[in-house]
């Protein structure tokens, strides 16, 4: 339209003379030799100013027509895809860059449009408000295929994909109180190395089309449609994120729920959170952050702002099942749960300063460092607990058979447990100050003694054993026969000392303590020979007064009587059974041999029920756990 | 803060009066000094609460708007400081082992824990509102250009569509709103991307809520079992423990359930009904009085299926209703008197996001307070409990 390109032409004209006339009278005030400096800077700005609209001026010179053209040729492109079913990026690169190319000019248009004054119901106004029209139809568009790109190359995030070695899943038998010790055994290595520098991150998306996400970033970001662009892509890595924690088989549980668990189901919920936290917030976390700086990294602080908004929500569940979880009640069995949710948490706390660095993301991480503090104090809770748990154990019968008890079984598993754990808790229990039963002097035995030894945990192991033996003591007192409190205490302190020899205890628990308790547990040994043996022994003894006959009955009785009992009694461990076979015959064989020696020209063969070799293999049949009924039933 | 400051006061009169009280063998009329003290505070912070401007507009904190409900978080902060020093400092616990205070305190920590997943809820439900919130500031920056032509009112009205379903959601269906246009944007072309359609349809719906929540849980449920075995003390037990300890449920129950109301929660209907407290005490007079209000509010607020009855969300409806009405009627070029109208409505929709921003996040920080205060309280209140008896024996 020549009319409107020429008055637009005037309008230009008419300000370049004005221009040119300023430019004029600051030159001749210029002139003038007493102007202050202040003064002088002020005008040389001014020119400075005035020469720069000359330029925009010259720009504005555009022929109008070609403004039109130009969103029309957009328009054009635009359209064309509104009434095309399909998807713009799958068609192709090609129409994909043209697109783009089309909202950017409409973007140029606007700007051009912009620069030029308008009056209410002029020509470039309605260009300008059709142009808005257009934009805002190719921003809906491009918001669309944001989503679609996003959800059509979102990559699935296998955890057997993820390029971390995996975490060795700490197995041990909850129970603590198995028969057959082995399933208990070979507590295997966990992932206990610690923080490597490596970075785990992985692609979310397709890397190929991230050029796309940021190109359509780019244009809606100029044209003013950066919230939009930000609400639909955080809404989408959200949905992405929750998808993936239901892969991770995170199922969302109240607190109420958690608490009413059964520990079977709790425990493993809490293994599952213990492997999804971890790789959520290593893996998944660090590679979202990773991919929102790829797409908006050039767009100021946006990046983080969606990470945060796409991550919180998620970070904040997984917390606050952490919380439901630290609430206890503190069981003894479910310090190895707290302690492998500490390590997890205390081995991301580097991961999550990085993902959560700016300060107004105190809230995540303050939450973070609450929840490792409350899951501290509620491992070491549970760790005392324990202690006290181990001495008020209370029993009202013996126990039978003089065997090992399941208390005894229970504390040096679980202990044997916690040296998995050691790192950690030497850590926790580092200002708690103990008793320790056994102190173990700097002096004793040189190298050999290694720093677990005097380290917390050391400490409040031994003491944790020493209250067990305690507790074992007054068991003992529950048997009415000396003879088998002797027993139970040699099997259990026995017990006690193999489990440490036998594993990483040894380094808590140190030489002397293994030598102390050796000693302890063979003294019971022989105050059990005493007990048992030294009476039936001096039965065979002629003491005068009593007849040959009338002792060999009663040592016989006492024998059988013995023999009776004692076969029903139990020493687990074959080595320990046939030491004490041996030192029982060594005890009980010479004298009976001595005694037979000694009569058998008194014609005492009718009154001898036993040979010494028919004796010596009936000890045998001592502490195997099965009554044995009499070769010869008949008694005197 | 001065509740802060009064809150140490007292809490050293009272472990100073504690000692004392030790030292005096016991002093009965003490205790029931404190106990006095303890219900006409609770009183007197609710009375506050309560004489707020109730015409709006403008000035001091409208009755159920953010910075309101942190006033009442912080009372119920309060409430709990004083309760516990109440129950707690200095004492023996072979008082508290006593029936029916032990079966009292358990029946109260099983409540504290129905508070802790309402807290979690009510947290999801202040995110939902800031995704709102988004939403209307895409309105306020569209309709904020000048002149406003076409692009922008559409551009505004698609924010505006998605706004309005966030914010008329019904709880009761699982989140699934009325308005036939919910999809923040897209639908068209979802059919040929597979199952994509579903996902974007709930897209700028209040969908967070159900990452932090339990699927089958329920907030009315939750208020329902608070308020089920709360019983008013009588005879021997009005003056002894057990009187503070009912005070202390049914303030935890009345702020949970103004929480939950105000704020979008999973599953309220019939939230109005749960629970009575007797009109007798002195203490429950102001509580009792915005129970009424806000029961009123809900009841008209349940039919028509509201995100929560918080003054911002309730104007901010009304707001992007009559936004979307001019949006729907907009003819280039608008009338002068009509732009006036819409740009008062942008400026009050901008004030609107103003609050949230400043007040949204405060207010989930308090919830989180709240619920560490809790969780540490039950804790000590459990050690009080497991010292007086015996540990179980661990096999």
């Amino acid at each position: 339209m020549p009319g409107c390109q020429s008055m637009t032409t005037t309008t230009c004209e008419g300000e370049q003379h004005i221009i040119a006339a300023a430019q004029h009278i600051l030159k001749l005030l210029g002139e003038n030799k007493n102007l202050t400096g202040d003064f002088r800077r002020a005008l040389t700005e001014l020119d400075s100013h005035l020469s720069a609209m000359t330029i925009i001026n010259e720009s504005k010179r555009w022929r109008f027509s070609e403004i039109e053209e130009q969103l029309k040729c957009a328009e054009r492109e635009v359209m064309r895809w509104e009434s095309n079913p399909s998807l713009i990026w799958d068609s192709g690169p090609t129409e994909a860059s043209e697109y783009i190319q089309a909202v950017n000019e409409i973007h140029t248009v606007m700007e051009t449009l912009g620069g030029l004054p308008m009056n209410d119901h002029g020509r470039p106004k309605e260009l300008a408000f059709r142009a808005q029209c257009v934009q805002q139809i190719a921003m809906s568009r491009l918001e669309e295929e944001l989503y679609h790109i996003l959800v059509q190359h979102k990559q699935s995030l296998e955890p057997k994909n993820i390029y971390f070695p995996p975490s060795v899943d700490f197995l041990y038998d909850e129970s603590f109180v198995s028969v057959e010790d082995e399933i208990v055994e070979d507590t295997s290595e966990r992932d206990n190395n610690g923080r490597e520098s490596t970075e785990y991150t992985v692609d979310l998306i397709d890397p190929l089309v991230i050029p796309d996400i940021k190109s359509i970033a780019s244009v809606m970001f100029a044209s003013g449609y950066d919230r939009e662009f930000c609400e639909a892509f955080i809404g989408n890595r959200k949905e992405a994120l929750d998808e993936h924690l239901s892969n991770l088989e995170i199922q969302k549980l109240s607190i109420d729920d958690v608490l009413k668990l059964e520990w079977d189901t709790l425990s493993c919920e809490i293994k599952k959170w213990v492997r999804a936290v971890k790789i959520i917030i290593r893996v998944y976390l660090a590679s979202e952050k990773r991919f929102c700086n790829q797409i908006l990294g050039d767009f100021g602080s946006l990046d983080s702002y969606c990470f945060v908004e796409i991550s919180r929500v998620s970070v904040l569940y997984l917390l606050s099942f952490g919380e439901a979880i630290a609430m206890g009640p503190y069981n003894p069995e479910k310090l190895f749960r707290f302690l492998d949710m500490y390590e997890v948490l205390a081995d991301l706390h580097l991961d999550m300063e990085g993902l959560f660095s700016e300060a107004a993301n105190s809230f995540v991480k303050s939450e973070f460092h609450d929840l490792l503090r409350r899951l501290g104090e509620s491992a070491s809770t549970t760790f005392f607990k324990f202690g006290n748990a181990i001495a008020l154990d209370a029993s009202i019968h013996p126990f039978p058979r003089g065997e090992i008890h399941p208390l005894t079984r229970y504390v040096m598993n679980y202990i044997k447990t916690l040296t998995a754990y050691c790192d950690t808790l030497n850590l926790l229990l580092k200002d708690r100050d103990v008793d320790d039963p056994n102190p173990v002097l700097e002096t004793d035995n040189g190298q050999d003694i290694c720093t677990s030894t005097f380290s917390p945990m050391g400490c409040h192991l031994r003491s944790f054993t020493s209250t067990l033996e305690s507790n074992l003591i007054c068991k003992s007192k529950l048997y009415k026969d000396g003879s088998l409190g002797h027993i139970f205490l040699m099997n259990n302190i026995h017990y006690m000392v193999q489990k440490v020899k036998g594993s990483e205890l040894r380094l808590f628990f140190g030489d002397e303590w293994i030598r102390k308790h050796n000693w302890k547990f063979q003294q019971h040994a022989t105050s059990y020979e005493r007990a048992t043996w030294s009476v039936v022994v001096s039965l065979l003894r002629d003491d005068g007064r009593t007849s040959l006959k009338e002792r060999c009955r009663r040592f016989s009785n006492a024998f059988d009587d013995v023999y009776k009992i004692q076969t029903q009694w139990r020493v687990p461990d074959l080595h320990l059974r046939d030491d004490l076979q041996i030192s029982t015959s060594q005890k009980v064989i010479p004298a009976y041999r001595v005694f037979l020696g000694m009569n058998d020209k008194n014609g005492s063969d009718k009154y001898i029920k036993y040979t010494s070799d028919d004796m010596e293999k009936m000890l045998l049949d001592l502490f195997v756990g099965s009554p044995r009924s009499l070769r010869n039933s008949h008694r005197w | 803060m001065p509740a802060t400051e009064h809150q140490q006061s007292f809490l050293g009169r009272i472990s100073i009066r504690r000692n004392q009280v030790i030292a005096m063998d016991g002093n009965h009329e003490q205790e029931l000094e404190d106990l006095e003290l303890f219900q006409r505070h609770t009183g007197d912070r609710f009375a506050d609460l309560l004489s707020f401007p109730e015409d709006y507009p403008f000035t001091g904190e409208p009755f159920l708007s953010i910075s309101w409900l942190r006033k009442l978080v912080d009372v119920l902060l309060c409430c709990e400081a004083e309760f516990k020093a109440v129950l707690i400092m200095g004492r023996d616990p072979s008082q508290i082992l006593k029936p029916p205070l032990d079966r009292l305190l358990i029946d109260f920590m099983e409540r504290a824990v129905k508070v802790l997943d309402i807290c979690n809820a009510v947290s999801s439900g202040v995110d939902s509102i800031r995704q709102c919130q988004k939403l209307a500031e895409i309105v306020v920056s569209a309709l904020e250009q000048k002149p406003i032509g076409d692009g922008q009112v559409k551009r505004s009205r698609k924010a505006l569509s998605a706004l309005m379903s966030a914010l008329t959601i019904d709880d009761k269906e699982n989140n699934h709103s009325r308005y036939a246009e919910r999809t923040w944007s897209f639908g068209r072309r979802g059919s040929n991307s597979g199952g994509n359609h579903k996902d974007r349809a709930t897209h700028g719906s209040f969908r967070s809520s159900s990452m932090v929540v339990a699927k089958n849980w329920s907030a009315a449920k939750q208020i329902q079992a608070m308020c089920s075995n709360l019983a008013v003390p009588r005879g021997g037990e009005s003056t002894g423990l057990a009187q503070p300890v009912y005070i202390m449920s049914n303030v935890m129950v009345f702020v949970m359930w103004a929480l939950v109301a105000a704020i979008p929660c999973q599953e309220r209907s019939g939230l109005s009904t749960h629970f009575q407290i007797p009109k007798q005490f002195v203490w429950a007079h102001s509580i009792i009085g915005m129970q009424e209000k806000i029961g009123e509010e809900w009841k008209k607020k349940e039919k028509k299926g509201s995100a929560g009855l918080l003054e911002e969300i309730q104007r901010m409806e009304k707001l992007g209703q009559s936004l979307i009405e001019f949006a729907d009627g907009f003819q280039f070029p608008a009338e002068a008197e009509k732009l006036e109208e819409v740009a008062a409505r942008v400026a009050e929709l901008a004030e609107i996001c103003q609050r949230m921003e400043e007040g949204l996040m405060p207010l989930q920080q308090q919830i989180r307070e709240l619920f560490h205060r809790i969780v540490r309280s039950r804790t000590e209140i459990l050690d009080l409990l497991d010292n007086g008896k015996a540990s179980q024996p661990i096999i």
